[in-house]
């Protein structure tokens, strides 16, 4: 082990002093809070702006308050159908008895508007057909026989929350700890036979398999590192970021106290197995350049599983699904996150399938590490 | 005759499918500066490499100090130090720093490592660049880091790849000087190169290998024999096989 150790504290020593290393730590630390600031803006304006409609004819008395009041801001045109394709975001012309919408739902504000107006509309039909029984006598209970009382098990505002966690958190901590290995690991691979140290370092009486181990410590250190830089400038933005909640109040978004240790479980054993995969194929390649091309390709294997809880988030494969590396990770980080409990069986078959892919690329790692053509061949 | 410091015995080894030694055998003994001479390509390197455990023969023995590079590679390790033909140095760590971490890995520690890292670096005069980073190094300067590295742990077996290839005449000269003084502490000094001058200089033993085979071997003067230099000699030698 003393050997292991010796490599561990010369490898982190010299990617401490690598600007390729800490500035991929430092943008990552840097990028995610901004990115996060950004989406939160946009999502703030979007949800305030006012929108434009267009109109002709008469407006129905009392429903140009409703519709101010949801932010539709009215304006006059002479043809609303030909004003909905540029001038305004909905063109609406009021007829007697009818009233004909006009919108492009390529448009997201056209979207958006439409929306409001079929609420606002539906609120305005409600209250119209309530006066007039109220006017003849009866009880305007009538219009709703079956009375809905819904019982929400978690608050629909921390639902939101972990929705938006449940997606981006996995991808952060993926990606962050192959960003922040993938210098560290082809220096440490491509780079020493790049630059011509391999063969002094492989003439020490160190053994190949505890230098790769000290290899692979450094790396894996310096991956979480990484990981941790960049969920902890998340977690700092997240509390400058608030969703609006019932009655006018806001609501931090915070992470559910199961997904804690899970997270740090996780983002472990992928950095173990990130390491040793990453270290493999530098190993492979003759030149850190050589390196970056095989490593590449890994991102976006790795950003696949993320993607797939954005655009199916209720997927609930059976277990065996969680044998599929890095995909694993996801969900199970996904359930701790959304439902605040961690689901044993998964937990351990990800557990054995994160280490085996660690211990297979280990392996690999070392049967490439002692290979002779590792060194007669340049 | 004493045990020799290396003894390789029918050494073959086949690369890809070029057979780059076909029963090579010479021995070096302790106190001797022995000089591996051939054109490029003959095999020098690979026999070098066999000899330091980077490679594995496909044929025949080699023991080092009684060990064998196939039974206990990491005692033969232990007992040599090797200054190979590419000067690699790590270049974000400092000149010492680049000694002591090969240091370490021979097992040297604690006020033992400050000691020899100390002794070495006076030894080669190296004290002025000591905290420099080796990636501001001259080659000439980074050559001395290397020879500094494979001898801190003092082994009983040096072996220099072609180490002047790459220098001035400057940094040659002090090259040459520590293989003499290496020789001097009674150390067997195995050094390869293709520089003839160099080698009759030096070498108080020489084998001579062309195309993977043995061509002569022996003393420096029984292989030069009646030629006007070693030179000469080799070339003669290369020419008729």
């Amino acid at each position: 082990m003393r050997e292991s150790l010796i490599v561990y504290r010369k490898e982190l020593q010299e990617i401490l002093r690598d600007r390729r290393t800490l500035m991929a730590i430092g943008l990552a630390a840097l990028v995610t809070p901004l990115v996060l600031l950004v989406i939160s803006r946009v999502s703030a304006t979007t949800a305030t702006q006012t929108y434009t409609v267009g109109y002709s004819g008469d407006i129905p008395t009392g429903l140009d308050i409703l519709l101010r009041a949801t932010s539709l801001k009215l304006e006059p045109v002479a043809d609303p159908a030909a004003a909905a394709k540029a001038m305004v975001d909905l063109g609406v012309a009021f007829l007697p008895g009818q009233i004909d919408e006009y919108y492009d739902p390529s448009r997201q504000g056209a979207q958006i508007a439409d929306v409001r107006l079929q609420t606002v509309l539906g609120q305005y039909e409600a209250a119209q057909a309530a006066a007039a029984l109220q006017s003849r006598g009866i009880d305007p209970g009538i219009l709703t026989p079956i009375h809905l009382f819904t019982h929400p098990l978690s608050s629909p505002v921390q639902a939101a929350s972990n929705a938006f966690l449940s997606f981006f958190l996995p991808y952060i901590l993926i990606t962050m700890i192959l960003t922040g290995g993938f210098s560290a690991a082809l220096d440490s691979s491509a780079g020493e036979r790049e630059r011509r140290t391999l063969e002094s370092l492989l003439l020490t009486p160190a053994s190949r398999s505890r230098v790769l181990l000290g290899k692979i410590g450094a790396i894996t250190t310096i991956s979480l590192v990484a990981a941790v830089a960049a969920i902890g400038s998340m977690f700092v933005a997240l509390t400058q970021i608030s969703i609006p909640g019932p009655g006018g109040s806001a609501t931090h978004i915070s992470l559910s106290p199961a997904a804690f240790p899970v997270m740090v479980w996780l983002a472990l054993l992928i950095a173990v197995s990130f390491s040793a995969l990453t270290l493999a194929l530098g190993t492979l390649a003759k030149s850190f350049r050589q390196g970056q091309a095989y490593v590449t390709p890994l991102y976006f294997i790795t950003i696949l599983p993320a993607s797939l809880i954005l655009f199916i988030p209720d997927f609930n494969p059976s277990l065996a699904y969680y044998l599929i590396p890095i995909l694993n990770a996801v969900l199970v980080l996904r359930d701790a996150i959304v439902h605040d409990t961690v689901a044993w069986p998964a937990l351990a078959v990800t557990t054995i399938s994160l280490l085996a892919t660690g211990a297979l690329s280990w392996f690999a790692a070392l049967r490439l590490f002692t290979r002779e053509s590792l060194l007669t061949k340049t | 005759m004493s045990r020799p410091a290396v003894a390789v015995e029918r050494l073959e080894k086949t690369l890809g499918s070029n057979q780059v030694l076909r029963g090579i055998s010479f021995e070096a003994q302790a106190g001797e500066i022995f000089g591996l001479l051939g054109p490029n390509g003959a095999g020098k390197t690979t026999t070098l490499r066999i000899i330091c455990t980077l490679l594995s023969p496909d044929g025949g023995t080699v023991e080092v100090l009684g060990f064998g590079t196939q039974t206990a590679p990491e005692e033969v390790r232990r007992r040599i130090g090797v200054v190979t033909a590419d000067i690699g140095v790590y270049p974000r760590l400092s000149a010492r720093e680049n000694i002591e971490y090969f240091a370490m890995l021979c097992g040297l520690s604690g006020s033992d490592l400050t000691r020899k890292v100390d002794g070495v670096v006076e030894r080669l005069d190296m004290g002025s660049f000591m905290k420099q980073r080796a990636e501001s190094l001259s080659s000439g300067q980074k050559q001395k880091v290397a020879i500094a590295r494979a001898i801190v742990h003092d082994p009983e077996v040096l072996m220099l790849d072609e180490p002047t290839s790459n220098l001035d005449v400057l940094a040659s000269k002090e090259v040459r000087e520590f293989m003499v003084e290496a020789k001097g502490r009674g150390k067997s000094v195995i050094f390869s190169t293709h520089v003839m001058h160099d080698a009759e200089r030096l070498c108080d033993r020489v084998t001579i290998i062309h195309h993977g085979r043995v061509v002569a071997s022996g003393p420096t003067d029984e292989v030069r024999g009646e030629r006007r230099d070693l030179e000469d000699a080799f070339l003669a030698l290369v020419e008729k096989t």
